[in-house]
C-alpha cells in the first residue's frame, strides 16, 4: 500500500500571537504608568517650581486662569468677588485644605486677592500646583 | 476525478480581537496624562494692606509690574534671586522674608520668590499685594 505523507498543517494566525501579546503589554503598561485624574476643565499652564509638598489627603481644586478669573468648581468669579463664593465652596467640598491651580501668567495681586478671601473662610495655608523645573 | 477538499476556517476571526484591542491602546495613550503636578504649601495673607512688619528682620522682595523683581531694593534676575536672597540673608533663618507683588506682577515670580525664600532656609514667609511702589 502507497503511503501518502500528510499536509503539515500549520496553526492559523500564528504569525499574531507575538503582536497581540505587545500590543497587550503596551496597554497594560499606559493603565499602570498613567493617571487619568479628573479632566481639568480649565486651561491653565502651570508656573515651574521645585519643591513638593504633596499630601495623600484631597484637597478642593480652584482654578485662576491667566486673566485672573478664578474657577470655583462650575462656577467662575473674579478675585474680587472671591470670599463670596469660598465659603460655599468648601461646604460644598467638605474640606478645608485647598489647592490653587493658578496660570503661571496670572496677576499675582489677584492671587494674593484669592488667598486672603481663603484666609477669612478660615484656610491658614493652600498649596499652589507648580510642575517639575527643568 | 477527485473531489477537492473542503477548506474549513479557523474557529474565529482575530481581526476583531485585534480592532479592539488597537482602540484600547489608543484611547489610553491619548487620555493618559504623565505630568504630576507638585504643591508649594503657602500660608494665606490677611487681608490688610501694609500690615506686614517692617523692621530690621525683615527682608523684602519687591515683585514689580514689569516682571523685574528686586530683593531689599536691589534689581535681581530670576536665575540670581536665590543666590542674592542668601547674601542678604547672610545665613540668618531667623529673618523674615515678606514678598510684595505689585498691581501687575506675575504668579511664575510669586512662586519663584516664596521658593528662593524657602530654599534659603527661612521659616517666616509672608506676602502681600500692594498698587504700586514708592522707592
Amino acid at each position: 500500500m502507497i503511503e501518502f505523507d500528510e499536509p503539515r498543517r500549520r496553526p492559523p494566525y500564528e504569525t499574531m500571537v507575538p503582536l497581540i501579546n505587545v500590543v497587550f503589554l503596551l496597554i497594560i503598561f499606559f493603565i499602570l504608568v498613567g493617571t487619568m485624574g479628573p479632566t481639568q476643565e480649565v486651561k491653565v499652564d502651570l508656573p515651574a517650581g521645585q519643591i513638593d509638598d504633596k499630601n495623600s489627603r484631597q484637597p478642593a481644586l480652584i482654578y485662576m486662569e491667566k486673566d485672573g478669573f478664578v474657577w470655583f468648581g462650575k462656577n467662575m468669579a473674579p478675585p474680587e468677588l472671591a470670599d463670596m463664593m469660598v465659603k460655599n465652596y468648601l461646604k460644598e467640598q467638605g474640606t478645608d485644605r485647598v489647592a490653587i491651580s493658578a496660570d503661571l501668567n496670572a496677576p499675582a495681586d489677584s492671587l494674593l486677592t484669592l488667598m486672603e478671601a481663603l484666609r477669612k473662610a478660615g484656610v491658614k495655608e493652600v498649596t499652589l500646583q507648580t510642575t517639575q523645573a527643568q | 476525478m477527485f473531489e477537492e477538499p473542503i477548506r474549513r476556517r479557523g474557529l474565529f476571526s482575530l481581526t476583531p480581537l485585534i480592532d479592539v484591542v488597537f482602540q484600547l491602546l489608543l484611547f489610553f495613550m491619548l487620555t493618559t496624562t504623565f505630568m504630576q503636578a507638585q504643591m508649594l504649601t503657602v500660608t494665606t495673607p490677611a487681608a490688610s494692606d501694609g500690615g506686614l512688619p517692617q523692621d530690621a528682620n525683615v527682608v523684602e522682595i519687591w515683585l514689580m509690574a514689569d516682571g523685574s523683581t528686586r530683593v531689599a531694593e536691589k534689581p535681581v534676575t530670576p536665575e540670581s534671586l536665590g543666590d542674592a536672597l542668601k547674601a542678604v540673608l547672610g545665613g540668618r533663618i531667623d529673618l523674615t522674608v515678606s514678598i510684595f507683588a505689585e498691581k501687575g506682577s506675575r504668579t511664575q515670580a510669586f512662586v519663584s520668590a516664596i521658593e528662593a525664600a524657602r530654599q534659603a532656609g527661612v521659616k517666616n514667609v509672608a506676602t502681600a499685594r500692594v498698587d504700586k511702589f514708592k522707592p
